[in-house]
């Protein structure tokens, strides 16, 4: 079990590797895992049509901008162990995996978090000219961060079974995770904030919000609303520039 | 005494290309991918400004702003932004910098919009259709086909995406640059940028409260009056509450952790 618990954790680790570092070729996507959790339990094709079920269940979950549906990167590894270790159906499996899921997501919740606070070392490391710390604080440290963080939940889960994880996942009260959501939302607003704190005048602040009011009130996308703000740039730039022409023609 | 011309090599933009794939290795709540831009621009602000440590720390920090947009259609921006660079570094310092940081933010939504949809919405949806239906019969054909037929228009789209955007920067904003139309492209990119920034705010942060209150015996959510009145307006007040402290001055660092723990404390009192 031990060898088991380590390969199948690696291949979590592929799938961080694909959001991470290739720029998510969908590597990362429940048939592909189940087929690798598959493949390391010398069953490939067992694992591909469990990888097609789950592919097919998840279908909807893709993780746009910062909601959390649960985590099927971890999911389908654990259910498709499960099913193949312990002989179980899909639906039973993945009810088994689903709990895991939820906590996994709880986890990446953290992890951003933390990201969030690398983001600080990496403006401190530019600050004082460490600029190949930045980049490494980038691309080894989340890494590192992401890839054991997974490799340790699904090792711990195939290594001591999925319910004394479920325990303990039971035992952190509901109170923090809802409050760990919370916060994960408000640090959005900090990102936008600091954005804004670099673009925003007094003169410009009628566009921003502009934006936001067609977006509060229509729900309408980015796209759409880029194209209202393209057409608002063209009137300011004839009302500005359009006049100044005039004047230099006289 | 004639200063050589800095120019970016097509080893440089190679490497851009390269760097992009892992825009979102630290993918935060905070500014999402911000590290990854910088380190997608990390080989063009190494070439242009090897020889000046203060402008190059100016260059790296305004690549860690918020960023976020599709991993396959960021290339492109960063090729423009790679030539807006050069002509930054060839400009003995007349050039508006703050330019280059609108083009980003205006290009960023529209092209996360595009890109998302067409991407993750369409392609994966063919080609893991595709690969499902081997997949179901337990054949490798199944994931392989899935992964490989969405790779090939990923691939393609973020390289060419990255010499495109270098080739359109150098042909068309240096041109308006040399003709002392900035200004202009300055304006149109700051409406455009802010208005997108401002419906980001509206769509990107869900901030929202759960307290209720009760009137005559029957229990009113204060959200959904709210939502009547001013929607969104919990995410407005907040995003602007926090770009006011930090134009106090506010440490940032103070902040993030102040804003971790209130988020924490509010979640709890189940007041947010």
């Amino acid at each position: 079990m031990l060898i088991k618990a380590i390969l199948l954790g690696l291949v979590s680790v592929v799938g961080v590797i694909d959001s991470r570092w290739i720029g998510r070729q969908n590597i990362g996507r429940p048939l592909i895992l189940s087929s690798l959790a598959g493949l390391v339990l010398g069953n490939l094709s067992q694992g591909i049509i469990l990888g097609a079920s789950l592919e097919l269940i998840s279908m909807g979950f893709v993780a746009i901008g910062a909601a959390s549906p649960p985590n099927m990167q971890i999911g389908s590894v654990i259910a498709t162990a499960f099913a193949i270790i312990s002989h179980a159906s899909t639906q039973t499996a993945l009810a088994i995996a689903l709990p895991i899921a939820v906590a996994a997501e709880f986890l990446d919740i953290l992890m951003r978090m933390i990201m969030a606070q690398f983001g600080h070392s990496a403006d401190k490391a530019i600050k004082q000219g460490k600029f190949k710390k930045a980049q490494h604080i980038h691309v080894y440290w989340a890494f590192a961060l992401n890839a054991t963080l997974y490799f340790l939940l699904i090792f711990i889960t195939i290594y001591f079974g999925a319910n004394s994880v479920k325990d303990i996942v039971d035992m952190i009260p509901k109170v923090i995770t809802h409050g760990l959501t919370v916060a994960g939302n408000l640090l959005s607003a900090l990102g936008f904030a600091m954005l804004l704190s670099t673009m925003l005048s007094k003169k410009l602040f009628l566009y921003f919000l502009f934006g936001f009011l067609i977006v509060a009130y229509s729900k309408l996308d980015l796209i759409g609303l880029t194209l209202f703000a393209v057409i608002l740039a063209f009137i300011m730039d004839k009302v500005v520039y359009g006049r100044k022409e005039k004047e230099e023609e006289q | 005494m004639t200063v050589e011309k800095k120019q970016l090599t097509k080893k440089d933009l190679v490497k851009v290309f390269l760097h992009s794939m892992a825009i979102m290795c630290s993918w935060n709540y905070e500014r999402q991918m911000n590290m990854g831009y910088m380190y997608g621009m990390a080989p063009v602000l190494d070439r242009l400004y090897a020889d000046n440590e203060e402008e190059k720390k100016r260059a790296y920090q305004r690549h860690m702003e918020f960023y976020n947009c599709t991993p396959q259609m960021t290339p492109f921006i960063m090729g423009l932004t790679a030539s807006m660079e050069e002509e930054n570094a060839n400009s003995n310092g007349d050039y508006d910098t703050e330019s280059i940081s609108m083009i980003k933010t205006s290009l960023m939504g529209p092209f996360a919009g595009i890109g998302d949809s067409f991407f993750q919405g369409t392609i994966r949806i063919i080609t893991f259709g595709i690969g499902l239906s081997f997949a179901k019969q337990g054949s490798i054909l199944g994931p392989i086909l899935a992964v490989g037929l969405f790779m090939i228009p990923s691939l393609l789209v973020s390289y060419y995406g990255t010499f495109l955007g270098y080739k359109s920067g150098k042909t068309y904003l240096a041109k308006l640059y040399e003709e002392g139309l900035m200004d202009r492209v300055m304006q149109f990119a700051s409406i455009v940028g802010l208005a997108v920034v401002g419906g980001m705010v509206a769509s990107m942060v869900d901030i929202t409260t759960p307290l209720k209150f009760a009137a005559g015996g029957a229990k009113l959510g204060i959200q959904k009056m709210l939502d009547q009145i001013f929607p969104k307006l919990l995410p407005f007040s907040i995003t602007l509450g926090i770009y006011y402290l930090i134009k106090k001055k506010i440490n940032t660092n103070f902040l993030l952790i102040g804003i971790i723990v209130v988020g924490i404390i509010l979640g709890a009192l189940g007041i947010l």
